[in-house]
């Protein structure tokens, strides 16, 4: 436990020590919330003040916390995961003992947890610039472990699909599919209760609403403890996979040459 | 006394997504001895690297044995990796944005160093290594042979008995490259850590290690001592020459003219018909030259002069 503990460190480390990455997070964060600002007034004032029991100021905090658990994670994992499995690369990190999986996810949270720190502080202050105090504030407290939670399930999410590439050799086109699932039925677009019915059930039936929609419910007032629980559940559930992938993919790994 | 490693009729093929599958290795038998320095060489594509990511574990062989440490590496993985050392010359196991140090302190609880002893075995290394001044500098501005130092400090933390080295030389300049041969055969001689170490560089052999495995297209093809080789095909040195006005021709006793192009010149010195100083000396006497230099026959014509001996 103490090496993996070891290697989130080295994550949070190396990420405080690259203020630009974490800078240029940030004001891109400042955009979108504009942007969603600007978008959302629009459509809740011709909806009567509230869209699906969504007030403007609820929407707005929920894009807040969606968009702050999604910058978190590395927005590539898939296809450097697929990159170094495919040069190669990954043989490096076999030659330790302890998992391949396990450490580089240690490290990925530990990267995650520094830049949410930064996002949440910036990100919760804009918000409240933009659409005034969160709807209730037991909710923006129950978003903290929310947003982390979406974060972990995020990253055992990426690992289990890059880790394709010990089969595919080329990542690539898994890279683009995830994108777009945590993009809309993830609900970092939009919320899951505003699509239509069916494609919400779908949605809600696959772990990628745990990695933004969950996060973003809470912080927009449903400080629901349940939500928390099926964030944990899928977390587990989506470890248990990367485990098993790279598991099967470390055994049949073809690397030529030095 | 049980071998430190062992393989026999090691063989591995990869699946080609056109054509007939690639035999990399193709059954390889050997062992090696606690303490020994073995030099494993072949020209690129030999199988060379094939043979120790099978060895350490990384790759499933198709076909044969091996152990290293009593241990079967592709079973036991991670119970070999925690007390194999490896250094692979164009993979770095060191973080960017990192200091050594702090890599250091990571790789210290991953092979379970007591903290007590951790502060101790750094510096004990980074004397060993003279590279202790380096630790604290961020490994994206050491120099590659600054680097290759700290890499090593890496692989020797957790004190492994087998140091696998994967072309360590490459990229590396010559006064770098004589410095980590002298390191390496340091911490065999101190530590009587066994080293196996895969080049295409003669000079790494000849200074590093005391047994010479030849393989080439996945066979083994020369097993012997480093000084028997030396003597029976590595009696030749290769000296290039750039003259002041382009000679007509050159001749000078003992070497053979191999190209002359313009003002330059590669001729192929036979070391036991007449030593490479009194030709050197005969070169400078008889032409203006402007610059010279004396290297090895490169490893493919090693490997032809293995192929031409007499069975």
């Amino acid at each position: 436990m103490s090496a993996y503990l070891g290697g989130w460190q080295v994550g949070f480390l190396r990420t405080i020590r690259s203020p630009g990455d974490l800078s240029v997070r940030v004001g891109f964060f400042a955009i979108i919330l504009l942007v969603m600002s600007a978008l959302w007034s629009a459509a809740v004032a011709s909806n009567g003040g509230s869209i699906e029991g969504y007030t403007r100021a609820a929407l707005l905090w929920y894009v807040f916390a969606a968009q702050v658990a999604v910058l978190g994670v590395r927005p590539r994992s898939v296809e450097e995961i697929g990159d170094e499995i495919g040069s190669g690369a990954v043989a490096v990190q076999m030659l330790r003992p302890v998992s391949v999986v396990g450490m580089r996810m240690s490290l990925e949270l530990g990267e995650a947890c520094a830049r949410l720190i930064v996002a949440f502080a910036a990100g919760a202050l804009l918000t409240w610039l933009f659409a005034g105090p969160p709807p209730s504030l037991p909710a923006l407290a129950l978003a903290v472990p929310a947003v982390l939670l979406g974060c972990a399930a995020n990253i055992a999410s990426q690992h289990a699909f890059g880790g394709v590439a010990f089969w595919l050799i080329d990542a690539k086109s898994s890279w683009f599919f995830y994108q777009k699932l945590v993009f809309l039925p993830g609900g970092m677009l939009i919320p899951l209760d505003l699509l239509p019915r069916g494609l919400e059930l779908i949605s809600l039936a696959l772990p990628f609403a745990t990695m933004a929609y969950v996060p973003g419910r809470i912080a927009s007032g449903h400080p629901d403890p349940l939500l928390l629980l099926w964030q944990v559940a899928w977390l587990a559930v989506l470890t248990a996979m990367a485990a098993a992938v790279f598991a099967a993919g470390e055994r049949r790994l073809q690397v030529t040459g030095g | 006394m049980t071998a430190a490693i062992e393989a026999n009729q090691l063989r591995k093929t990869f699946p080609a997504r056109r054509g007939e599958p690639i035999e990399a290795v193709a059954g390889i038998s050997f062992s090696v001895a606690p303490g020994e320095r073995l030099a494993y060489i072949g020209p690129n594509g030999a199988g060379k690297s094939t043979s120790i990511k099978m060895l350490t574990g990384i790759l499933h062989p198709t076909a044969g044995d091996a152990r290293v440490l009593g241990i079967v590496p592709w079973r036991g993985r991670r119970e070999l990796a925690a007390r194999i050392g490896t250094l692979f010359g164009q993979r770095s196991q060191l973080w960017f944005q990192l200091t050594p140090r702090q890599t250091y302190r990571l790789l210290a609880r991953i092979y379970r160093i007591p903290a007590a002893e951790q502060d101790a075995r750094i510096a004990e290394l980074g004397e060993l290594l003279d590279a202790g001044n380096l630790f604290d500098q961020p490994v994206r501005g050491l120099s590659l042979g600054q680097r290759m130092r700290c890499e090593l400090v890496a692989s020797m933390l957790h004190q492994p008995e087998v140091l696998f080295l994967d072309e360590p030389t490459i990229g590396l300049d010559l006064v770098a490259k004589a410095r980590f041969r002298d390191l390496i055969v340091r911490i065999n001689e101190e530590r009587g850590t066994t080293i196996l170490l895969t080049s295409h560089d003669v000079s790494d052999i000849e200074q590093v290690a005391r047994r010479v495995i030849v393989i080439n297209h996945g066979r083994l093809i020369y097993d012997d001592r480093v000084s028997r080789m030396r003597r029976a095909l590595m009696g030749t040195k290769m000296v290039d020459v750039r003259f002041e006005q382009p000679p007509d021709t050159v001749e000078v006793d003992g070497a053979r003219l191999v190209k002359l192009t313009g003002s330059g010149a590669k001729l192929e010195v036979d070391t036991a018909e007449r030593p490479i100083r009194s030709v050197l000396d005969d070169l400078l006497d008889r032409y203006q030259v402007v610059d010279i230099s004396v290297s090895d026959p490169p490893l493919e014509e090693i490997v032809s002069h293995i192929y031409a001996r007499p069975l």
